[in-house]
């Protein structure tokens, strides 16, 4: 198969994306006033609605609704004033109504859409003409949302007794309920996206949101958030569509990425040699690094879709949307501008630190405890250090920040002290001083001990002059060593450039 | 000895436990001696709850005795349609399907009927899942008219309508997606209510055609069917029904009100339509000049699109049932084919040998008209005549406070002498409008055929939510028929004594 970047260079992938995102910071299911929660024993949290006992009747969560209205403000859609439940019509255990309830040709949001900030090299994916690119190769792709709609989880099934735990060949088939009645919310964008980046970027960028809304853990792992892709290709140029695939278990940024690489490889492939792609869907395999198909579809499913007539259409009031616009929190877009301009942070710097609604809120509760000259350090150490440790609190990070700044600490040193530290209540100041790292910058203790490391290495100062600048570094690594790693390294570095160049 | 249940009202047998004339386990079991004596000939139990009934009164008479204050249904005698939900009961539908159910909870209609104090005496017979007209689909055996057992009560609440006939209970509730509880009592000579849509709660009771069904009362007296409206909206609207509505009030207050001045309406059409006995027709006519003798003023209305009523009822009606109906599939409770290798093996034919004809025919039919290409020309031109019909109800109840109709064409026929499922869902045409604009609607008897003796009753249709202003008129028509607190005479005295 030919690369990627080969093959959209006579090919425009058309993608689209249908995510799923469960509710999951809501205290009850979708329908009945059951907990919501994956971690009990199996079938602890059920009750006649969602067991779909003889009689029962749905009452819908209204905190839900809540959530995929501010999800919808979020992500710049529609708040549509009339929209209704549907039930969809299907013969299988994991849904005990033998429907689903979701929504219609109306959906709770709809007409959105997100903006996506492509840079780097995922930008050279996308070729011109489609898209305003910068002179730096970056560009910003409009992503269209058609709608947000919300439906229930189905229960999970465990098949005993057959092959990786497939319903073939299984001897028994458990149903655990708990997750039956789970609020989902279902995003479908339009065909925007041309390439793998961008559909891995919305992807990030949606979770992001999600993250900052509080709606949702947004786990991929746990499959709080779930993702098919559908793909086609067309010869640059055309403008009507080829026939599409679907691609399932999608279920980190990696795998969306490659397995829509891959499917866009794989579909020029058959078009070159003639063929023609087959609507179906496929399933990418991660170890295997390929999609395999999961099943034809010749006809489409008839899920008797109706309107629910247990639930009443919902009429949301205007102050109804307002008591949700009052309720959202800053963006990550926003959030990242607002670091840009009152900090002066790199843009990338700052879409690293907001992606995370917990980091960000972390890094400001920091920034407010140091001096303005310690930001850059600061930062630094936020986006290179922090993130490997578990539980540093906000006095920690500042204070080692603080040491950094004034060069009493290596880097190398501040990996040290955070491993100390993290997980206690420990003083960073404290641990340093006790373990005696703290840097000399002592310009005439440290003076002496550049001038001896001179006198004994002579042959790499004649190499010095003779244009060979690098050997500054080995002089260095000479001056920590007979320093017991004491000094700062800068300090050594200045004062034998001085003195060399002297 | 007081007497015989027979004779006493519902706020009679309350007033007496209360004030301490007879026990409410004697009342409890004046009833069971009933059952035991009646039921043999009109098979209207599917089961008899004799423990839940003992344990209740004898809750009731403790409460007494501790100086409690008693409900207004205080050891009334109840008992339940089998769609109904009652821990320590069975919940069959009259279906093999689910005839292995219990109750894995109480449906908050009759939660909030032995909340009032009253008694719960069993489950009654019904058509299967409330298909039906006649009670004759139920899969356990039919039930008989109490006034002439070769003939059919009624259906589908057809168990709630000869229980109270016979006098084997004061009350029952039945449910009435498309005149399931005003034909039944029609039939048997009782009276019968469909409150509007949402009066009721509908959570515990299993669904058939959801945006249709509505609980109700059946009594032998318009004012027992009061008492029990009061007890039924007690508490509010229902937060387990999204569709429920508050409407707690004393539908006693204006039943003795006058009804001189006020309008009622008849649709000349609808008498002079193929099919309507000339005896139900006079008793109709005569029913219009006893409310004008009170005072009432009778008016032609019209319900130009009632024609097209039966059409879209059974479009609805068989949807919303194949829907509902989904969830029977032998995974989770009822009845699961034994020896079955696959699961669509054992879905498919716990399917096929758990259901009866009309069931599998209503849901066929609802698979059908919902399916893709299909839906659009009929699921949806249904409810375009649902939006007309409804608005022909509000242009006619500006200008009348009810209107009055028959509630069946004929009195009661002989079992099997209607087989054609078409012509019973034809004989459906007075009573499934009602159902269909979700507005109020009461069958009051009015007397007995000229021609075969069987009771007749007369339906009142009151506007959404004006239940309490229907029961006025209903009450008015009692007054000035001689049927109020009849009994079955058959039954009359036969067992039952207090």
């Amino acid at each position: 198969m030919r690369r990627l970047a080969d093959v959209l260079e006579d090919w425009e992938a058309v993608i689209g994306l249908e995510v799923h995102t469960a509710l999951t910071t809501l205290e009850t299911k979708m329908l009945c006033g059951c907990r919501l929660s994956h971690d009990d024993e199996p079938n602890a949290n059920v009750c006649p609605i969602c067991l779909g006992m003889p009689g029962a009747l749905p009452v819908p969560n209204e905190k839900a609704i809540e959530s995929i209205v501010m999800a919808g403000l979020a992500t710049n859609c529609e708040v549509m004033r009339r929209s209704m439940f549907y039930r969809k019509h299907y013969f299988y255990p994991d849904m005990a109504k033998n429907f689903q309830t979701t929504q219609g040709p109306v959906a709770f949001v709809m007409h959105g859409h997100l903006d996506l900030e492509v840079s780097g090299e995922g930008a050279c994916e996308r070729l011109g003409a489609t898209v305003d690119k910068r002179p730096d190769g970056s560009y910003v792709a409009p992503i269209r949302i058609l709608r947000i709609h919300m439906e229930e989880d189905a229960a999970k099934m465990n098949h005993l007794g057959g092959a990786e735990g497939r319903i073939g060949g299984a001897s028994e088939s458990l149903i655990d309920y708990n997750r039956c009645g789970t609020p989902l919310i279902e995003l479908v964008t339009e065909p925007d996206l041309r390439t793998p980046e961008e559909a891995r970027l919305f992807m990030e960028k949606l979770r992001q949101t999600f993250l900052a809304l509080g709606i949702s853990d947004c786990s991929m792992e746990k499959g709080s958030m779930r993702c098919d892709g559908n793909v086609s290709l067309r010869r640059r140029g055309d403008t009507h569509f080829g026939t599409k695939t679907e691609l399932k278990n999608l279920n980190s940024f990696k795998s969306l990425h490659d397995a829509l690489a891959y499917e866009i490889c794989r579909q020029a492939e058959v078009l070159e040699e003639g063929g023609a792609v087959r609507q179906e869907t496929r399933h990418w395999e991660p170890s295997r690094r390929r999609t395999v198909v999961m099943r034809v579809k010749e006809t489409a499913d008839d899920y008797r879709f109706f309107p629910d007539p247990d639930l009443a259409p919902f009429d949301l009031s205007d102050e109804f949307v307002e008591r949700c616009r009052a309720r959202m929190p800053e963006l990550p877009d926003a959030r990242r501008d607002r670091y840009m301009t009152t900090w002066g942070l790199r843009r990338l710097d700052a879409e690293k630190l907001v992606a995370d609604p917990a980091t960000a809120s972390f890094f400001e509760a920091v920034a407010a405890q140091v001096e303005p000259s310690v930001m850059p350090t600061l930062v630094n150490v936020m986006v290179n250090l922090v993130p490997a440790f578990a539980a540093l609190d906000e006095a920690q990070v500042a204070s080692v920040s603080g040491l950094l700044a004034e060069d009493a600490l290596t880097f190398a040193q501040a990996r040290e002290v955070f491993e100390l530290v993290d997980g206690t209540d420990a003083d960073p100041v404290r641990v340093v001083d006790e373990r005696g790292m703290r840097q000399s910058t002592d310009a005439d203790a440290l003076g002496a001990i550049v001038d001896e490391v001179l006198e004994r290495c002579e042959s790499q100062v004649q190499q010095y002059h003779d244009g060979n600048e690098k050997v500054v570094g080995f002089l260095v690594g000479q001056c920590m060593r007979a320093s017991k790693g004491s000094g700062n390294p800068k300090m050594f570095n200045q004062l034998l450039v001085r003195r060399l160049e002297a | 000895m007081m007497g015989s249940l027979d004779a006493l009202s519902a706020r009679q047998i309350a007033t007496g436990v209360t004030r301490g004339d007879f026990s409410a386990t004697e009342v409890a079991q004046a009833s069971l001696d009933a059952i035991a004596s009646r039921d043999g000939k009109t098979q209207a139990f599917l089961q008899v709850s004799e423990e839940l009934a003992l344990a209740a009164a004898a809750r009731t008479d403790a409460a007494r005795a501790a100086g409690e204050r008693l409900g207004p249904l205080a050891g009334v005698p109840v008992a339940f349609k089998d769609n109904m939900n009652l821990v320590g009961t069975r919940t069959t539908c009259a279906s093999r399907m689910l005839e292995p159910y219990e109750s894995a909870y109480t449906a908050t209609c009759v939660q909030r009927m032995l909340d009032a104090g009253a008694t719960p005496l069993g489950k009654l017979n019904m058509d299967e899942f409330a298909f039906g007209s006649t009670t004759d689909s139920s899969a356990f055996h039919p039930t008989n008219n109490p006034w002439d057992l070769t003939r059919v009560p009624g259906g589908s609440s057809g168990g709630s309508a000869a229980a109270v006939t016979a006098g084997e209970v004061t009350l029952a509730l039945g449910s009435d997606t498309g005149g399931s509880i005003r034909q039944p009592a029609s039939l048997c000579g009782v009276v019968g209510m469909k409150p509007s849509y949402g009066v009721v709660s509908r959570y515990g009771v299993v669904a058939f055609g959801s945006s249709l069904d509505q609980v109700g009362p059946i009594g032998r007296r318009v004012e027992d069917v009061a008492l029990a409206m009061n007890a039924l909206t007690a508490g509010g609207r229902d937060r387990l029904d999204a569709t429920s509505r508050d409407c707690t009030q004393d539908y006693l207050a204006h039943l003795e009100d006058p009804i001189e001045g006020r309008a009622v309406g008849v649709i000349p059409a609808l008498l002079e339509a193929e099919g309507l006995a000339p005896e139900v027709r006079s008793a109709i006519e005569r029913a219009a000049h006893k409310l004008a003798d009170a005072g009432a003023r009778i008016m032609e209305v019209d319900l130009p699109n009632m024609a097209s009523s039966i059409a879209a009822y059974y479009v609805l009606a068989s949807c919303e049932a194949f829907s509902n109906l989904a969830r029977f599939d032998g995974v989770r409770y009822g009845y699961q084919e034994p020896g079955c290798a696959t699961l669509a093996e054992q879905s498919s034919l716990s399917r096929a040998h758990g259901f009866g004809p009309e069931a599998k025919r209503r849901q066929m039919l609802g698979a059908y008209l919902l399916s893709s290409g299909v839906y659009e020309r009929y699921y949806l031109a249904a409810q375009k005549v649902r939006t007309l019909i409804t608005a022909d109800y509000q242009r006619a109840f500006a200008q009348v406070d009810a209107i009055l109709m028959p509630a069946s064409p004929t009195v009661a026929w002989e079992h099997g002498a209607i087989s054609d499922p078409a012509a019973l869902y034809l004989a459906d045409v007075y009573t499934i409008s009602n159902n269909i604009a979700g507005n109020c609607g009461i069958s009051v008897p009015v007397g007995l055929g000229t021609d075969s003796g069987m009771p007749i009753g007369a339906q009142l249709q009151g506007p959404t939510f004006a239940d309490a202003s229907l029961l006025t008129f209903a009450r008015a028509l009692e007054r000035a028929c001689d049927m109020e607190g009849v009994v079955a005479p058959a039954f009359v005295g036969k067992g039952g004594e207090l």
